[in-house]
């Protein structure tokens, strides 16, 4: 058993680390205050191969694998959690979406614009009254010729409002339910009929968008059908099984760049005539952090060379997401005991930290939907069904 | 035209922990990386192959871990890259570097155009660039901030005193350039994967080079290391910040350090 990181992955590691504090970092700040997108730096990551780290490069991919994806996203979550936001919804979801399930034909068409970065993907499954029960959406495609024709609206979508291209859960037969009636659909979004409705004011990921996406009679090439028909559910729930060891990889990140303030503060920091770091109280906290962080990492690599050599990888992945938010709320949370009145100061890293930490638990599936997942892989071996 | 660019593997100086009190250096983490002299030099030469196109290949010599070194180089746009390992050069001082890199450069081909880094990170000399173009009796210009390529030729602008001059090398030249005037691209991912995967590089020992033993001798002798003096305190300014700030622009300025 070989733990080290293979060469191609070290230095990677090491261009995306000096790619995140030098382009990265100086804008976390400001696109949190903003309120805005850094598409800037959406740009500078695509001409580096960032937008695509996990496909192959015949698909304008970087060739990195889910190991590089994860690489990745652990680097940009230690400087901005925003950032990390926006890239990994577009790749770790919408292009991964076409990736596992599009035919040669809508690979070249859409994720190779996708991979290389000169569109942005969405993902559009979740619903006013379809959230984590994914099945329940309402919005339609209706068969018309060579056409579909798809009404309804989806909400909490991230980069709906600067996507090229969303991949569309829609009911194509509502009497078949979930497995059979739901369709994947990849839209174009200057399709006649898409719009955006309001985009939501977060608590955290500022530098992230979250649109309502509407659709109103947008007619979608029936070549753009995403998988099988009537297998739409099945499309959705295997991108988002692949990209929870991702997002539990943004949160190592944030995890880390808590425990490593942490102790730049504690050993800066002077009470009672020493610096804070030598208090009990204290470095329990951080002596904390660190175990659980190693634990993640372990877990999150693991997890990515599961996927990357085609085992079995969901009940893992459903861990990495569970386990890696509630470890980067916990770090926060401690981060912010750590510094005091100066971490709840609008001033310092660690108020936005605090506050971007806490979607990782709500959003692809709120934890208590990865119990479930969790829990029914676990009992299915033994006939025992877990209801959702 | 054809470029070599000499680059260097060194220690990465953030995982060195400096203890002055204790007289020691301490290796918390001991891993290597392409020296940042070296980047600026591939930054400098990938820019002319960018302008007007160029083969540019990185040459190292080093033990057989500086081929991580190259295989960066060729992620960050290099042609090809050439390693010259042997253990008979583990002991080599820079004239004997310079020979053994002479030799490296003729096997090559020759080069239009060599780029190194102004010093390497490590043991910091600044003297390969100059000693190779001796060596090969190429034209050489230090220290260069602004480099372009015309027919035959590079223009180049180095430091000159407090200010800089702009000189023309003809070909075959020898060029260092200033780390803080090329800061280095970041390599493509794909790049990176395909270093490593797809990627060669070409390796030389001291008997492919056709080096005999009188060329494999260093001329310096390591006696061992020691901690420069500390440096004497100089004159403290004290007092409100805009006030003291204002004091010390004064006496710079008395003293010709600013202008």
């Amino acid at each position: 058993m070989d733990f080290s990181f293979p060469k191609e992955y070290q230095l990677f590691r090491r261009m995306v680390s000096d790619f995140a504090e030098n382009e990265v970092r100086p804008l976390a700040k400001a696109v949190d205050r903003e309120h805005r997108v850094p598409l800037e730096t959406v740009k500078k990551a695509a001409a580096l191969g960032l937008m695509g780290v996990p496909f192959p490069q015949k698909y304008g991919g970087m060739g990195g694998g889910e190991m590089g994806y994860c690489i990745m996203m652990e680097e940009l979550g230690r400087v901005c959690t925003s950032t990390a936001t926006v890239i990994g919804a577009h790749t770790g979801i919408a292009a991964m979406s076409i990736y596992l399930d599009g035919t040669e034909e809508q690979k070249q068409k859409f994720l190779v614009p996708l991979a290389s970065g000169r569109l942005i993907g969405a993902f559009g499954l979740t619903e006013a009254q379809a959230g984590s029960d994914a099945a329940a959406i309402k919005t339609t495609a209706v068969r018309d010729g060579n056409h579909f024709v798809i009404n309804g609206a989806k909400v909490f979508i991230t980069n709906g409002d600067i996507a090229g291209i969303m991949t569309v859960m829609a009911v194509t037969d509502p009497s078949l339910g979930a497995y059979g009636g739901i369709t994947a659909f990849i839209v174009e979004t200057d399709t006649p009929g898409f719009s955006i409705g309001s985009l939501e004011n977060k608590m955290g990921i500022r530098g992230s968008s979250t649109a309502e996406c509407v659709f109103q009679d947008v007619r979608v090439p029936k070549e753009n059908v995403l998988g099988q028909f009537g297998a739409g559910f099945l499309t959705f729930m295997k991108s988002l099984d692949i990209g929870r060891a991702s997002l539990g990889a943004a949160c190592l990140g944030g995890a880390q760049a808590a425990l490593e303030g942490c102790m730049e503060w504690t050993m800066a920091r002077e009470q009672f005539g020493v610096p804070v770091a030598t208090k009990q109280s204290v470095y329990f906290m951080i002596a904390d952090m660190a175990a659980e962080i190693e634990a993640l990492r372990s877990m999150i690599y693991r997890t990515a060379w599961l996927i990357d050599t085609h085992q079995p990888h969901i009940k893992e992945a459903a861990i990495c997401k569970l386990y890696g938010s509630e470890v980067a709320s916990r770090c926060v949370h401690k981060a912010m005991q750590i510094h005091g009145a100066l971490g709840y100061s609008r001033d310092y890293w660690v108020e936005r930290a605090y506050r971007d930490a806490r979607i990782a638990e709500i959003f692809e599936g709120t934890n208590e939907i990865q119990r479930v997942v969790l829990a029914s892989n676990l009992f299915r071996p033994y006939g025992m069904r877990i209801p959702s | 035209m054809k470029i070599i660019v000499l680059i260097k593997q060194v220690l990465d100086p953030t995982g060195i922990l400096v203890r002055r009190d204790k007289e020691k250096m301490f290796i918390n983490r001991e891993e290597y990386i392409l020296g940042p002299d070296s980047k600026a030099a591939l930054e400098a030469a990938l820019r002319l192959k960018d302008a007007g196109g160029a083969e540019v290949v990185a040459l190292s010599m080093g033990k057989p871990r500086a081929e991580d070194a190259l295989r960066e180089a060729l992620a960050m746009g290099c042609d090809a890259a050439c390693l010259v390992s042997d253990e008979a050069l583990n002991q080599a001082d820079i004239p004997m570097a310079a020979s053994v890199l002479a030799a490296a450069v003729q096997k090559l081909g020759g080069a239009d155009l060599i780029v190194a880094g102004r010093e390497s990170g490590d043991t910091g000399a600044g003297q390969i660039g100059s000693r190779l173009a001796e060596a090969l009796n190429y034209a050489q210009v230090t220290d260069v901030h602004v480099l372009t390529g015309e027919p035959g030729a590079v223009q180049a602008t180095r430091r000159w005193g407090s200010g800089y001059a702009t000189v023309q090398a003809m070909l075959p030249a020898v060029v260092t350039v200033a780390p803080e005037a090329f800061p280095a691209r970041y390599a493509h991912g794909a790049r990176i994967m395909n270093a490593y995967r797809e990627w060669q590089v070409t390796t030389w020992n001291a008997a492919d080079l056709g080096l005999d033993e009188a060329a494999l001798k260093p001329l310096l002798a390591f006696r061992g290391e020691s901690f420069p003096l500390p440096l004497p305190v100089g004159e403290q300014v004290k007092g409100a910040p805009a006030s003291a700030a204002h004091e010390m622009i004064t006496a710079l300025k008395l003293q010709k350090v600013i202008g």
